[in-house]
């Protein structure tokens, strides 16, 4: 995988149980507080509830068990980004532990053994982030039983 | 700059209504009060019940004559994939042969708007729900009262019954 030219830019930085990864800054839309998450039955993977925010209904992705290999803690913020659906978006959340930051760097390309879902790395420190791609993350397909997915409460 | 419009769940421009909070294994519900016919305690019905199942749709178990066309009483918690419990009411849908088991009645209230569901959702729950509700500071899902059973499940149903049982009419359902 190649890093594009022109990928000097802007990442935010979360922090998911001790472990650091970014998301481009562009498809970010705000880090919302730790609102109550309101769960309802519903059969749709990764999708662990909705959260209101300024009024709207935004949908949240619970990406920690693809992240870190489990749920993360109860008290979370919400990193908001853009989801793309054709021709249209939505605005989805993603719960992550701790504040975030804003960080620059060069888009580096992704180590060959990286999962789908890094779409590159950033320098940061003395350490490289990977860099998610939040499409390819959200609709990432883990191993799971072939039985009848059974309804997501939380 | 990109023209995409993102958007979340915003209220469809419409007038408030009326519904009915339910409970199914402890989750909360609302369906238009004017899509429920009757609601009835499950033993008042229990007499009526004649046993009608089918691996097809394993979510129903009985029917009831009403008007003298048959009623499939669906288990919520089936229906729902929810932890089964003891149903204690069946609301008797209006325009639907359809009969649904749930723990209780929460109240009867208005809800301002109906939210579309998230395009995020993209299971069963489009076909269960019209979208959701945000009252009190919670979110409800709001039922779609066709989405209990698709046509063909309820022509399955309807070919396992009696001649005697079997309905002339076939109302509107979306399909599986």
């Amino acid at each position: 995988m190649t890093a594009s030219a022109d990928s000097a830019s802007s990442f935010v930085l979360l922090h998911l149980g001790s472990r650091r990864f970014a998301l481009p800054a562009s498809t970010i839309a705000e880090l919302a507080p730790p609102v109550h998450l309101h769960a309802f039955p519903h059969t749709s993977a990764k999708v662990c509830g909705v959260i209101v925010r300024r009024s709207r209904i935004v949908p949240v992705y619970d990406a920690s068990p693809i992240l870190i290999g489990r749920r993360s803690a109860a008290h979370r913020f919400y990193l908001i980004a853009r989801r793309e659906f054709g021709k249209t978006g939505e605005l989805s959340a993603i719960p992550v532990d701790g504040e975030c930051e804003l960080v620059s760097g060069e888009l580096q390309a992704a180590a060959s053994d990286d999962p789908a879902y890094v779409k590159g790395r950033v320098a940061v420190g003395d350490d490289f982030v990977g860099v998610l791609d939040f499409e390819a993350l959200v609709s990432y397909r883990q191993q799971e039983p072939e039985n009848e997915a059974p309804a997501v409460l939380s | 700059m990109s023209t995409k419009v993102y958007e979340t769940a915003k209220a469809r421009p419409r007038h408030p209504e009326q519904v009915i909070f339910f409970v199914v294994s402890g989750q909360t519900f609302a369906i238009a009060a004017d899509a429920v016919k009757e609601i009835r305690s499950t033993d008042g019905l229990a007499g009526a019940a004649v046993e009608c199942e089918t691996p097809e749709v394993p979510k129903v178990h009985h029917f009831v004559e009403r008007a003298h066309r048959p009623y499939y009483i669906v288990n919520g918690c089936e229906h729902f994939h929810l932890p089964v419990t003891r149903p204690s009411l069946a609301l008797v849908l209006r325009q639907f042969r359809v009969a649904l088991l749930v723990d209780s009645v929460e109240r009867i209230g208005e809800i301002p708007a109906v939210y579309p569901l998230p395009l995020a959702f993209s299971g069963e729950e489009r076909i269960w729900y019209r979208g959701l509700a945000y009252v009190e500071d919670r979110i409800t899902p709001v039922i779609q009262p066709a989405g209990f059973l698709s046509r063909e499940q309820l022509d399955h149903l309807d070919r396992l019954l009696p001649r005697s049982n079997q309905s002339q009419h076939v109302e509107g359902v979306v399909s599986a």
